[in-house]
């Protein structure tokens, strides 16, 4: 400690959750790391042996296919909480603060419910002897429709689970717009389409982007959803991690699986930055 | 102002709401039904999935692991994030920027990611899953919001007030006693509710971490979905629903609740 200055106070204050995350997030992480580049054992599950098969196995046809149908899900997810999360937010965002109020709560307390009693809600619904077979039954349709178990019961839960983090964003984007600004486009004769995609729209791109990113990476990573909801055929990468970690015990495989998606995820995030950014350089430079 | 919300967007919002609180609705209308089929709406009343589940030992035991450990996540989470925000924002040190965005980044690993991890790493330690492990997961994830609230309640608050009691005669612990805590009080009890509610809620990373022997409750209704579906399900549902609901209306009193997506 030189003359004049104070004591480092400040490791006191930041110092135990900064050490705690060192030894339960960055080292956890490390050990992935290392572990993805082990040689994968039958009987002791990993070998210290330096190897590239973890990774080059996820060229493998079922590999691949495994990851194209999580992106192809997580997209579908994507659009069908753009389309229906917009609205939404553009109503909450120009709503009296009392309807505000009581729009966010119905927005997030589903969210701060367990995804696991939400999923069961829809087997409820969905499921063979669910309630919308039950409805078909008595109108007379037949042996029941199959709902759960296939893609469309995926991307419905998941849809549900991520709503909230589309509509937020989005949002706060829009309520930093004026009101005079749209009441300035009416006045000057565009109707509210016009309005709306000459203002709102492109002033609401960044939380809409965002909104879009956090959806999808939401998505990219689900378990409980697909484990649930999905059929055989509708497998995503988080299953697959959690079955080679807790039931095939195939750890380095299931470490490569994991680096490849967090290196994807941070992928996007920092895109989504770097996105963010770009935007308002190029708005502060008009 | 929702007057010249144009009203074709209604049928939307309605749509939404639907979709987010079908599934919460259902749940609580089964919980109450009189047979064991999934009936909606119930046909007949009766309390007794609430009665299976309270006599079931291990969804009793299990809601007592998720009890126990949010309990402690809350404690810990909100002494350790009030530091670590007291930190953040009251003093100067080189890399704080660096340290804030390191505090957060649990907030975007994906826990499922995060739950591997480090059960792949207590792997390698030989420690084995217990309660104990589930509350070091949880920990993890839940000290970011407390760190959000309590960064809102000191970004909001006058330092003059502090410096104010200090130049009355305070010592600065005095000063943070008297003044600052009390002040901060509604934040520290939303960063508690919410640290708890995301325990209590979690299953990603309890699936991992939580003993094989006591599993959270969101495990226990996992592996109950999967093997045979009773009503007493969804009754322990309920009863999250219940609780996690009545939390988010006292945080909802106290503090803005969007902060925390």
């Amino acid at each position: 400690m030189g003359r004049g200055q104070p004591p480092p106070y400040w490791v006191l204050f930041v110092g135990p959750y900064g050490l705690y995350l060192l030894v339960f997030l960055v080292l956890p992480f490390a050990n992935v790391a290392l572990l993805s580049v082990y040689l994968h054992s039958p009987t002791k599950i990993a070998i210290a042996e330096f190897t590239t098969a973890n990774y080059s196995k996820l060229w493998e046809l079922y590999y691949a296919n495994l990851f194209f149908r999580t992106l192809r899900l997580s997209l579908a997810v994507t659009v069908v909480c753009v389309a229906l999360g917009y609205p939404l937010a553009y109503l909450l965002a120009r709503a009296r603060p009392r309807s505000m109020t009581l729009g966010l709560f119905l927005l997030i307390m589903p969210l701060m419910v367990s995804t696991v009693i939400r999923v069961f809600g829809w087997v409820v619904i969905l499921g063979n002897e669910g309630l919308v077979n039950q409805a078909l039954r008595q109108l007379g349709a037949g042996d029941g429709v199959r709902l759960l178990h296939t893609e469309g019961a995926v991307i419905v839960g998941l849809a549900q689970q991520s709503m909230p983090f589309m509509v937020l964003p989005i949002m706060a984007s829009i309520e930093r717009i004026s009101p005079s600004l749209e009441e300035a486009a009416r006045n000057l004769g565009a109707s509210w389409g016009q309005m709306f995609t000459r203002t709102i729209l492109p002033l609401s791109m960044p939380g809409l982007l965002s909104g879009a990113l956090l959806v999808f990476s939401v998505s990219m990573s689900a378990f409980v959803t697909p484990a649930l909801m999905g059929g055989r055929r509708s497998r995503m990468v988080g299953q697959q991690i959690y079955e080679e970690v807790l039931s095939a015990y195939n750890w380095p495989g299931a470490a490569s699986l994991t680096i490849v998606l967090a290196l994807l995820m941070l992928g996007l995030v920092g895109l989504a930055l770097w996105a963010s950014r770009r935007r308002a350089r190029l708005e502060t430079a008009r | 102002m929702t007057g010249r919300s144009p009203r074709f967007l209604w049928p939307f919002a309605i749509a939404v709401y639907a979709l987010l609180l079908a599934p919460l609705v259902v749940v609580a209308a089964v919980s109450f039904g009189s047979t064991a089929t999934f009936d909606f709406p119930p046909k007949g009343l009766s309390l007794r999935w609430y009665q299976a589940f309270f006599a079931s030992e291990m969804f009793v035991r299990s809601f007592r692991v998720s009890q126990g450990v949010g309990l402690l996540t809350a404690l810990v989470a909100t002494l350790v994030g009030s530091l670590s925000a007291i930190g953040l924002v009251r003093l100067r040190f080189r890399g704080r920027g660096a340290a804030e965005t390191f505090f957060l980044s649990p907030l975007l690993v994906p826990h499922i990611l995060l739950g591997a991890a480090v059960y792949l790493y207590l792997a390698r330690l030989a420690w084995s899953t217990s309660s104990m492990t589930l509350l070091v997961g949880h920990i993890v994830i839940a000290t970011p919001y407390a760190i959000r609230c309590v960064t809102a309640g000191l970004v909001g608050m006058d330092p003059r007030l502090e410096e104010a009691a200090m130049s009355l005669g305070a010592s600065r612990l005095q000063a943070f006693f008297k003044v600052t805590l009390p002040l901060l009080r509604s934040s520290l009890v939303t960063a508690a509710v919410f640290s708890f509610i995301i325990s209590f809620s979690d299953i990603n990373l309890a699936l991992f971490l939580a003993g094989a022997n006591a599993p959270s409750l969101p495990v226990h209704i996992f592996s109950q979905i999967q093997f045979e579906a009773d009503p007493s399900i969804a009754a322990a549902s309920a009863l999250q629903i219940v609780i996690v609901g009545g939390l988010i209306l006292l945080a909802q009193r106290l503090f803005r609740l969007r902060l925390m997506v």
